[in-house]
């Protein structure tokens, strides 16, 4: 059982690219529907306490997903399986990359890279807003997050702290 | 050295709100600002990699930058630093998720960090856009691959391969 959890998140890990949040449907089809180790209404609750917890959704939900199966080696099993191939991948780059990084041919790909970068932050910059129930009233507190950590270089763990403080004091009143 | 890189990215793991992009912000000002372990171009590379790398992006840059600056012994331990924060918080929430989130506070706390993740996305942009974008091969990259991610729903790994053997040919160097 524990090296069946770690044989399916090693898959789930090894097929992402692009991010944690393409992780979550290979996730949900493998715990859910294949395996049928948590029920749909369990995995979006794991979902939504990943999405509050602090880190990465992807090795988050994994956490969640593995504890619910089979406890603490539940868990570790799960996590292992899903960063080991990232992290056996990106080490390989990375050796890769400290020996490449001065030919040519990479510098011209990273010179477009670069700003293809910025646009991939760009986007959800868009999108977001809509999501977490951004209005006129409440914009005033991300650009004031983006203007301090941004262009101020306040760190964002002061800011954080802050707006947790706030909202238990205003939940209270 | 190790000791200060595990003790960062434990903190960075502890403070990553939001997923993906929101800790960006934090992972630079760490690393680039605080204590000098990349130079701002660096980051922007290592962001690029981190993306086109199976996994989610926060770990990986973790992984990528601790065997930059102290080999295959300095990845494991940023890697490890990174998800240990996750890996108690998720624990605890899992196990009481079901009553937390009935909690008024607690709702409130995740109102407001959304919003705050919001902020701490384009703070991340800010940060990279001077020195992602400054040439007019540049703004023309960012523009077409911004519009490709935003509006053809092109998916992050697909867009940035393409930009790379675009750029390997037509960039500078």
């Amino acid at each position: 059982m524990l090296l069946k959890i770690f044989l399916t998140f090693l898959k789930i890990g090894a097929f992402t690219i692009g991010g944690g949040y393409a992780m979550i449907p290979l996730i949900k089809r493998e715990v859910c529907s294949r395996h049928a180790w948590i029920t749909e209404e369990e995995f979006l609750d794991g979902l939504a306490a990943s999405q509050s917890a602090p880190g990465s959704i992807a090795v988050n939900i994994s956490i969640y997903t593995g504890y619910h199966i089979r406890g603490k080696s539940g868990m570790m099993m799960a996590v292992l399986g899903t960063i080991l191939p990232s992290t056996f991948t990106i080490l390989m780059v990375a050796i890769l990359f400290n020996q490449y990084a001065d030919q040519a041919v990479i510098k011209r790909a990273f010179s477009a890279l670069k700003p293809a970068v910025v646009a991939l932050i760009a986007v959800p910059l868009i999108q977001m807003p809509k999501k977490c129930g951004m209005n006129l009233k409440n914009a005033w507190f991300p650009l004031a997050v983006a203007i301090l950590v941004g262009l101020l270089g306040v760190s964002p763990i002061y800011l954080i702290l802050l707006t947790i403080a706030y909202a238990i004091f205003e939940s209270r009143r | 050295m190790l000791l200060s890189m595990l003790f960062t990215f434990f903190k960075i793991g502890l403070f990553s709100f939001g997923g993906g992009y929101a800790i960006l912000a934090m992972i630079q000002q760490e690393v680039v600002i605080k204590n000098a372990w990349l130079t701002e171009a660096e980051f922007v590379e290592v962001v690029a990699i981190s993306q086109m790398t199976p996994g989610p992006i926060a770990i990986n840059a973790a992984t990528f930058i601790g065997y930059h600056k102290a080999g295959i012994l300095g990845g494991l331990l940023c890697t490890i630093g990174v998800i240990l924060p996750s890996l108690i918080i998720m624990m605890i929430i899992t196990l009481s998720y079901l009553k937390l989130k009935k909690l008024k506070w607690f709702q409130q706390v995740f109102k407001r960090l959304r919003l705050v993740s919001v902020g701490l996305i384009a703070a991340a942009l800010i940060m990279i856009l001077g020195n992602a974008v400054q040439s007019l091969f540049a703004v023309a990259v960012f523009a077409v691959s911004f519009v490709c991610t935003w509006k053809f729903k092109l998916n992050p790994f697909t867009m940035l391969i393409a930009t790379a053997i675009f750029g390997a040919i037509f960039g500078s160097a």
